[in-house]
């Protein structure tokens, strides 16, 4: 599934370019936008280091980072301390970014077609389908957008109704159980996991 | 909400049984948003799960990935997709079975319009001929979702072995599937009684299906922290969404996506505690 959201972020703008990029005020020339980001990601000849650096960079601009990490650890974010919050937020962005810039060198070609934007309570969900090469029927995405002073940031990716921070959040929850309710099992393991794939 | 008949029918099935007839006496979901519903773990025996889980993952590796594997590379691409067809022809009359019982005619008519030019046009289902030249996808469709639409909750989730991720709901519209299937009791009756021939499509298509995830499903055990969670997650928003996807069909069409006034469901789920402090901790069974 998170295959299919990766490709979600890789999408084909075609003749709309430049003059979306003036646009950053309408959630849905964000997510189109999002599309040119993410080819940049992927880059020509770009090591699996670059990448990891560039998605990076587009997930701390074009997403709500400080939001979604507050989210996923839903009501252990409060027991945590200021120090485990601030930590859990730096180890959750690497993990997000190692996670996603490998699987999006599994790009195939696929399109992603922006089909309606509505007003929310939090800012606009923008309603996409992605479009596969192979003819497959496309998978629908859903970018929940929140506004944050006139500028909107993505806070959830839904795809075909599964919200991918419920389920970021429900694992996190599960890691944290499993270590007897304690934060710091999970920001260990998440530890290991963002340095040996980074290969710090 | 009548479900202690159907419970009764499957009690003697000794295995689950138990599990089953509990997950029937959970009382009807007093109409929860979503959002906490995914949230909530809703996994009581989840020691249970975990155990068969482990046992699925090792039959998984050594059994469905390799034998998936030699499928998808010993069979052509355009082999595999017709025996593909093929089966889906065969589970259309019971996805009309449930288009039908959920009151959603307009797929009905679909599912009919497909199973007739395939099964003849299309050679018995071998080429998706309404599918491809006809406008007529496939949909798929089962009697879990069907549950789902008319109201019956789903139950705790379990982990049944070999098949995977389940509950109740859905386990109860696999086994009832699986005797109410028109092809199943065809094959089975007089004067064929070829008992096998179920499990053998059972078997293909369960080959089939995992030789298109082999990907997929590699990639989220690779970079999961705890990928019984995921696949836990996962597959309870995954039949949440679909059983909301089929009410909203039934649903007068849905204002324009481009107004402001259209349906907003809530993007933030509450904070409600995420699973009950009840729940036990283990350490066991990893």
């Amino acid at each position: 599934m998170r295959r299919i959201v990766l490709t979600a972020f890789v999408l084909f703008v075609g003749a709309l370019g430049p003059a979306i990029l003036t646009a950053a005020a309408d959630p849905a020339a964000v997510i189109n936008n999002l599309g040119n980001r993410a080819l940049e990601v992927l880059g020509k000849n770009a090591t699996p280091a670059q990448r990891v650096a560039r998605f990076h960079e587009l997930f701390r601009e074009d997403f709500d980072v400080p939001g979604i990490a507050r989210f996923v650890l839903g009501r252990y974010w409060k027991t945590a301390t200021p120090e485990q919050q601030d930590e859990f937020t730096r180890l959750f962005e690497d993990y997000i970014a190692i996670v996603y810039s490998s699987q999006l060198s599994a790009y195939t070609g696929e399109t992603l077609k922006v089909t309606g934007s509505r007003a929310d309570p939090e800012g606009a969900i923008v309603a996409s389908e992605i479009i596969r090469p192979s003819g497959a029927p496309p998978v629908k995405v859903e970018w929940h957008l929140a506004d944050q002073h006139g500028t909107y940031k993505i806070r959830d990716v839904a795809v075909d109704g599964i919200s991918m921070a419920v389920t970021q959040r429900s694992e996190f929850a599960s890691v944290i159980q499993r270590n007897g309710g304690q934060v710091q099992g999970l920001i260990a393991m998440l530890r290991e996991k963002t340095g040996s794939a980074s290969g710090r | 909400m009548n479900l202690r008949p159907l419970c009764l029918v499957f009690s003697n099935l000794a295995l689950l049984s138990t599990v089953i007839l509990s997950g029937c006496a959970t009382p009807p979901n007093n109409a929860q948003p979503e959002a906490t519903e995914a949230e909530d773990f809703n996994d009581p025996f989840e020691d249970a799960n975990r155990a068969i889980f482990d046992f699925n993952q090792v039959v998984d590796r050594n059994v469905l990935v390799p034998v998936a594997k030699a499928y998808r590379t010993v069979l052509p691409d355009a082999v595999r997709d017709s025996l593909r067809d093929f089966l889906r022809n065969l589970r259309e009359p019971i996805i009309f079975a449930n288009n039908a019982l959920q009151g959603d005619f307009d797929h009905a008519g679909q599912t009919f319009a497909r199973f007739t030019l395939n099964s003849t046009l299309g050679v018995g289902g071998l080429i998706d001929v309404a599918g491809r030249w006809g406008q007529l996808p496939y949909y798929e469709q089962d009697l879990g979702l069907t549950f789902g639409v008319w109201g019956i909750p789903e139950g705790p989730y379990l982990v049944v072995p070999v098949l995977g991720p389940s509950d109740p709901r859905d386990l109860i519209g696999q086994v009832g599937e699986g005797f109410g299937d028109p092809f199943n009791r065809l094959v089975t009756g007089n004067p064929y009684t070829l008992y096998w021939i179920p499990f053998v499509r059972g078997g293909v298509s369960g080959i089939d299906q995992r030789s298109r995830y082999i990907e997929t499903l590699a990639d989220i055990e690779r970079t999961s922290l705890d990928y019984y969670a995921t696949i836990r997650s996962l597959y309870r928003q995954r039949r949440a969404a679909l059983i909301r996807h089929e009410k909203e069909q039934n649903l007068p069409p849905p204002a324009s996506f481009s107004r402001n006034d259209g349906p907003v469901p809530s993007v933030k789920p509450p904070q409600a505690a995420m699973a009950s402090e009840a729940q036990t901790i283990s350490e066991v069974a990893r």
